[in-house]
């Protein structure tokens, strides 16, 4: 533990969030990927994070949603097969949208948290100054 | 159900440092705790962190930088550091002044 923990635990803290926004990033930018029904669908990729024993947060692993996807009936697709059904990303494209508030809000509380350590640290610099 | 009682979760409490009577005057014995070698210290983890800062600067002037928030960091850790060793400086100073301006005889 050193002077400046607040600012190291807060750092970890913005790389998982960060981590969290390309990973939906890259989700929301495949919502509309489909696949013929011979292949797997698109996998959405899911964060699993853990707190990191020096404290601080870490990026644990990642998970995918489900390759089967969902069958969507849609003739028209030049991927689709007989039936007229190409395969469809297993996610919400509202559930996503709801997480990259989440992980923009987290992010931004730990960057309020650096702004209070350092007007911490600058506080205590102060102390005796005429 | 039970509740558990509040404890510290993988942080080190604060403890303050104490010195007995004794000891704060005639200072610690061990080697490297000297004023001196606290402030010679002190420079050079500032020279440490500021390089850290540096080197993430040319990252980012570079476009190498993975995570904004890295350099900003460093760079505000290299601020308040080197505000720290400024201070420490400045009062090693006053209190050389302080002492130069004692009337001798």
């Amino acid at each position: 533990m050193g002077a400046f923990d607040t600012l190291a635990i807060a750092g970890s803290s913005m790389g998982v969030h960060q981590t969290w926004l390309d990973v939906l990033a890259s989700n929301i930018a495949n919502v509309n990927t489909v696949t013929p029904t011979t292949q797997s669908a698109f996998q959405a990729q899911m964060l699993i994070v853990r707190s990191a024993p020096g404290g601080g947060v870490e990026v644990a692993g990642m998970a995918a949603s489900d390759p089967e996807g969902r069958l969507v009936s849609d003739p028209g697709n030049p991927m689709a097969d007989a039936d007229g059904y190409v395969r469809a990303p297993d996610m919400d494209m509202s559930a996503q949208m709801t997480q990259l508030v989440m992980a923009q809000r987290g992010f931004q509380a730990s960057v309020q948290v650096t702004k209070q350590a350092q007007e911490t640290y600058t506080a205590a610099l102060q102390i005796g100054r005429a | 159900m039970s509740v558990n009682g509040i404890e510290a979760i993988g942080f080190t409490p604060y403890v303050a440092p104490s010195l007995n009577g004794a000891e704060a005057v005639r200072g610690s014995s061990k080697v490297g705790s000297s004023f001196g070698d606290l402030v010679t210290d002190g420079i050079d983890r500032l020279d440490a962190v500021q390089d850290r800062a540096d080197k993430l600067a040319v990252q980012a002037a570079t476009g190498d930088l993975d995570n904004i928030h890295d350099y900003t960091i460093a760079a505000g850790e290299a601020s308040i550091t080197t505000q720290l060793t400024v201070a420490v400086r400045n009062r090693a100073l006053e209190a050389f002044t302080e002492i130069m301006r004692m009337p001798i005889g």
